[in-house]
């Protein structure tokens, strides 16, 4: 649920509940799916080719200094020379909006990278080592699932000081253990297999195994997740900065410009829904990538 | 005692008071008031009262009376305060919480249930009826209130804690709620056009600033506080952040009390004398620093334009936003470059001035750590002096003293302004920040 | 199946103590304290002193720890230190409110997803269906604190028909009660609808497919009754357990919704404890929300392992 900052685990729960279990009736729902997504995917490839175009060329893109200030023009309408207004001490902001997609884009990858880094080190260990580390490991990542996650950001980003790194670090933390349950996951499986017992056999150390075997196979799924984790990992860090943490002034991202912006709902609602709309449709957008991703990729779900 | 709207003091259970001489104060209490509760209220209680205050272990009021030695009751009702030294500020602090007295049976029965129950506890116009946390307080007309001259009218009153202005403005607009403590400065202009809703505005006590550290640089160093001081456009931030809700500040004390000297004016802009406090500091190509400030969409909005303001001069600022236990922690421990300070203000100009500018050792709410004889001076004379003119001449020189050494920037003495359901009449604003219904009635 | 509940249980021991040095030490570690932040504008350091030893405060952190971890085993979470009355009365003075937007939450959701959710497997890959595959997208990527003020502005401002603030309590005011819930019922209902939608229309589908199904249509039940009588329930499952496990992220977790419209419910109440450093608080609702989620998922897995024994995890 968008909003709550671990949406991912609900989409994914209703996605598994849409893998059917024999393989006849799968391609018969993949003939179902492909055509609802037929339209989507390509949408949601050029919204993302979008976002990442806008963050890259901002400075050239964005028609104002997104830091001008011009406390005699506050709160103007959306007009010719402010497509989507000014805020309350006068900014462009379009311009806003514009440079807020670095920020929102940066936030969501780099919190996913560093919950795919962590997360498969865990599950690497964890499935590797077996036994009572394997347990250490995954108890660890229960108790990060049950800790509410909001709590957890604020009480991180108060701890690491104000800022999107504070953030950033507590999404990261966040996410850690979907990515490490999918790790171990694919670890265990592939050490069953025999061509591993087989290296092992040889005398092949444990972690060329992991390097070479255990990783290549293991991509597909973590990538599967981690796109689909990029776009709620978006909405969280709007979450949190419609909170106050995050980005530090001057600077802006879409949830602080929202919440900078929801005093001012009556006289000037464009503040609030420029960078809403900008938003949502990035996160649709990213969400239709990741599906996409995820019928391409994932072998349970291949025709 | 109470605050009539132009600050002045005026009887209220203490029906009149006399200094015989200047660490003494004799208060004549009014008779036949009663607590809530059915008990008297007397010489006895207003004494148990002062006594808890100083000696409570949870007290918060300390402070306030640490200048009352002790408590004799000379008769039923009156008392003689003697003083450890000269106070001219006590009679203010007594219009304020310090002056409000509970019940001694209360107090002694319920224990700390007190903080939750404070039913049967007070003389007021009004008694408690019910806390609900975070949901409401309900209090009811006080049937035997002593001052029978008006009101009260009201049958009760119920307080609702709306985190959200926005959700608390449109609860006025729609009714469900008949009153409203405080308006952003941002809604003033809509609601002022709004025929529903009556608008009040209270110039308050308050004064909103930024103090500085004086114990480490950049601004241990004087004529970089001034630069900063002297780049920094007050009309600017007044009109265009507060949107004119209030008054550029010249030093701590508001204009609504009687020590304000407007012929002092607030520091203007001057890029040019800025520049060269830049170079008189060593620091001629500008310099970077943190300031600190809570994270309220108003506070970051001003945090802001002083950038801006800032970066004209050449001064690189960079903002760090915290939340209020942070906030408090770093001010306390002097962590910090230029901290955002917004006192609440009190009726006598010394609860705006001593404790923030004498010096004090450890933890103090003097954050910036200033200590200057002179002003130490200044500060231990306005209590001493009991004349007011007198004060008022010392509060000038203390204020242009704070100009010069700048233990804190000024910005703003806000104003508060108040909405009203067109339903409530009789409201009579008193710039203390209180709230009293004794006189209102509903249409 | 019990000694798979016995395992779980067990496991939760270690999960448990994790979680409570966990959010200990992150407090503890975050600056100020409640002391601070509860006298700000009080000067007095010998009673902050007082305080502070009243409430153990200055001892060193494993005491302190250990005292509380004590307590705990007492089944004592302490007292709120800024308004001193048990975490547990504050919890459950604040669970009512959450609970009912919970329930009035999915209450909603269900009203949408049912029908929607029919409608998309019977009509599939129809102009309905793809419809209703965009609106399943739609709220799950909206941002609910974007969904709450777009819903004040269309309702509380401009057409001024629900309140926008504050709570009534449905049990003692049924209408009001229920119009003061309103909007962030919705606000919460449909992005938890959009989810149900989904699970719904595929386990309809699923549920269709199966042989049973083809029977009952061969022995001439009309389409609907199909639906109704046989598919329905088996299809129902899934949605259950997908809504049982929001309930508890909705209980503590609608923090934003709260706060935008002032209802004392749990998520806000946590929030407001970390802003005061109320150490007792957030850590005696922090370990409370663990439990519950732990139970949740317990619960979830068992009535799952119970249903279908093919699931049943190893």
């Amino acid at each position: 649920m968008a909003g709550s900052i671990r949406g991912s685990d609900l989409a994914e729960h209703a996605a598994s509940l849409e893998r059917p279990a024999s393989p006849l009736r799968a391609r018969r729902w993949n003939v179902v799916r492909r055509a609802a997504r037929a339209r989507l995917a390509p949408f949601g490839a050029a919204v993302m080719l979008v976002a990442v175009l806008v963050a890259l060329t901002a400075p050239l893109l964005a028609p104002y200094d997104p830091l001008a200030q011009n406390l005699g023009n506050t709160l103007a309408r959306p007009g010719r020379a402010h497509l989507l207004g000014t805020d309350s001490v006068g900014r462009d902001v379009l311009s806003r909006v514009i440079w807020g997609t670095r920020v929102s884009l940066l936030a969501g990858l780099v919190a996913v990278a560093i919950a795919v880094i962590a997360g498969s080190l865990f599950g690497i260990v964890a499935g590797y080592c077996g036994g009572r580390i394997d347990g250490l490991v995954m108890r660890l990542m229960d108790a990060v699932l049950s800790f509410p996650p909001l709590v957890l950001a604020l009480a991180l980003g108060a701890v690491l000081g104000a800022g999107l790194v504070g953030v950033l670090i507590a999404l990261g933390v966040v996410y850690t253990p979907t990515f490490a349950r999918l790790m171990r996951g694919q670890v265990l499986a592939i050490i069953a297999r025999d061509f591993v017992e087989a290296a092992r056999a040889l005398g092949a150390p444990g972690w060329r195994i992991a390097w070479r075997h255990v990783v290549p196979n293991a991509i597909n799924p973590i990538i599967v997740q981690a796109s689909l984790s990029v776009a709620f990992a978006i909405l969280a860090e709007a979450a949190l900065s419609f909170l106050g943490l995050g980005i530090q002034p001057p600077q802006a991202s879409w949830g602080s410009m929202i919440n900078a912006g929801r005093g001012y709902l009556q006289q000037a609602p464009w503040i609030v829904f420029g960078p809403g709309a900008a938003l949502f449709v990035t996160v649709v957008g990213l969400n239709f990538v990741g599906d996409a991703v995820r019928d391409a990729l994932d072998p349970r779900t291949r025709g | 005692m109470t605050l009539d709207v132009k600050l002045g003091i005026k009887p209220g259970l203490a029906e009149s008071w006399q200094q015989p001489d200047a660490k003494t104060v004799v208060f004549k209490l009014r008779r036949g008031v009663k607590f809530h509760d059915g008990t008297d209220f007397n010489a006895e209680a207003a004494r148990f009262n002062f006594n808890r205050m100083k000696t409570e272990p949870k007290s918060v009021r300390k402070g306030e009376v640490a200048s009352i030695d002790s408590v004799d009751v000379v008769d039923a009702s009156t008392i003689k305060l003697n003083l450890k030294r000269p106070d001219a500020a006590l009679l203010a602090t007594l219009t304020d919480r310090a002056g409000m007295m509970v019940s001694p049976k209360v107090v002694q029965e319920r224990g700390s249930e007190l903080e939750r129950n404070a039913k049967g506890a007070g003389t007021g116009p009004f008694e408690f009826v019910e806390w609900v946390k975070d949901d409401h307080i309900l209090i009811k007309r006080n049937e035997s209130y002593w001052n029978k001259q008006g009101g009260p009218y009201l049958d009760r009153i119920r307080y609702r804690p709306i985190p959200d202005d926005t959700v608390k403005l449109q609860s006025l607009q729609t009714g469900e709620i008949d009153v409203m403590d405080y308006v952003q400065p941002r809604d003033v202009a809509a609601v002022k056009a709004d025929r529903n809703v009556v608008v009040v505005d209270v110039p308050s006590l308050a004064d909103f600033a930024y103090q500085l550290n004086h114990m480490r640089p950049p601004f241990a160093t004087r004529a970089l506080r001034q630069a900063v001081a002297l780049s920094l456009d007050l009309d600017q931030i007044v009109k265009g952040v507060w949107l004119n809700v209030g008054v550029p500040a010249n030093g701590p004390i508001p204009p609504t009390s009687w020590a304000y000297d407007k012929s002092i004016p607030p520091i203007k802009r001057d890029l040019a004398r800025a520049r060269a406090k830049l170079a008189e500091g060593g620091q001629p190509n500008g310099f970077t620093f943190t300031m600190t400030t809570n994270n309220i969409p108003i506070n970051v909005q001003e945090a802001e334009v002083i950038q801006a303001q800032l970066r004209e001069a050449g001064i690189t600022m960079k903002i760090k936003l915290a939340d209020s236990a942070t906030l408090i922690a770093d001010g306390n421990n002097k962590n910090f470059e230029m901290i955002s300070y917004q006192w609440s203000g009190r009726p006598d100009p010394d609860g705006n001035t001593y404790q923030f500018y004498k010096t004090t050792q450890g933890t103090s709410l003097n954050w910036s750590g200033i200590s200057h004889p002179q002003i130490d001076a200044l500060l231990d004379r306005t209590r001493e002096v009991s004349s007011q003119a007198e004060r008022r001449k010392l509060f000038s020189d203390l204020t242009k003293l704070l100009q010069e050494e700048l233990p804190m920037v000024f910005i703003i003495h806000p104003i508060e302004p108040k909405a009203f359901s067109p339903k409530v009449q009789g409201y009579e604003p008193i710039p203390d920040g209180m709230m009293r219904f004794k006189d209102v009635w509903l249409q | 199946m019990g000694r798979l509940v016995l395992r779980r249980l067990g496991s939760t021991v270690p999960v448990l103590l994790l979680v409570t040095a966990g959010v200990f030490l992150l407090l503890h570690l975050t600056p100020g304290d409640p002391i601070d932040v509860m006298m700000a504008e009080s000067v007095d350091v010998t009673v902050k002193e007082n305080l502070r030893r009243e409430l153990g405060l200055d001892r060193p952190l494993y005491v302190q720890y250990a005292t509380w971890m004590g307590r705990l085993l007492k089944a004592d979470l302490g007292r709120s230190i800024r308004n001193g009355e048990p975490v547990i009365e504050n919890v459950s003075r604040r669970l009512r409110p959450s609970l009912e937007l919970a329930l009035c939450a999915m209450a909603i959701s269900l009203m949408i997803a049912f029908p929607l959710g029919i409608v998309c497997a019977v009509r599939r890959n129809t102009p309905i269906d793809r419809a209703g595959a965009t609106f399943a997208v739609v709220g799950i990527c909206m941002p609910n604190f974007l969904l709450a003020l777009l819903l004040i502005f269309l309702f509380g401002v401009t057409l001024r028909w629900l309140p926008i603030s504050g709570y009534t309590d449905p049990l003692d005011e049924p209408w009001n009660g229920l119009r003061s819930l309103a909007l962030p019922a919705v606000t919460l209902g449909l992005a938890l609808a959009a989810v149900v939608t989904r699970t719904l229309r595929s386990s309809l589908l699923e549920a269709l497919a199966e042989d049973y199904v083809r029977t009952a249509r061969a022995k001439g039940l009309s389409e609907w009754r199909v639906i109704w009588s046989h598919a329905l329930k088996n299809a129902l499952i899934p949605v259950v357990t997908v809504l049982g496990l929001q309930l508890g992220t909705l209980i503590g977790g609608a923090v934003i919704t709260e706060y935008v419209f002032a209802l004392p419910g749990v998520g806000r109440l946590v929030v407001d404890a970390v802003f005061a450093r109320d150490y007792p608080l957030v850590q005696g609702v922090v370990l409370l929300i663990a439990v519950g989620f732990i139970v949740s998922n317990l619960i979830v897995d068992v009535l799952y392992g119970w249903i279908d024994p093919r699931i049943r995890s190893r």
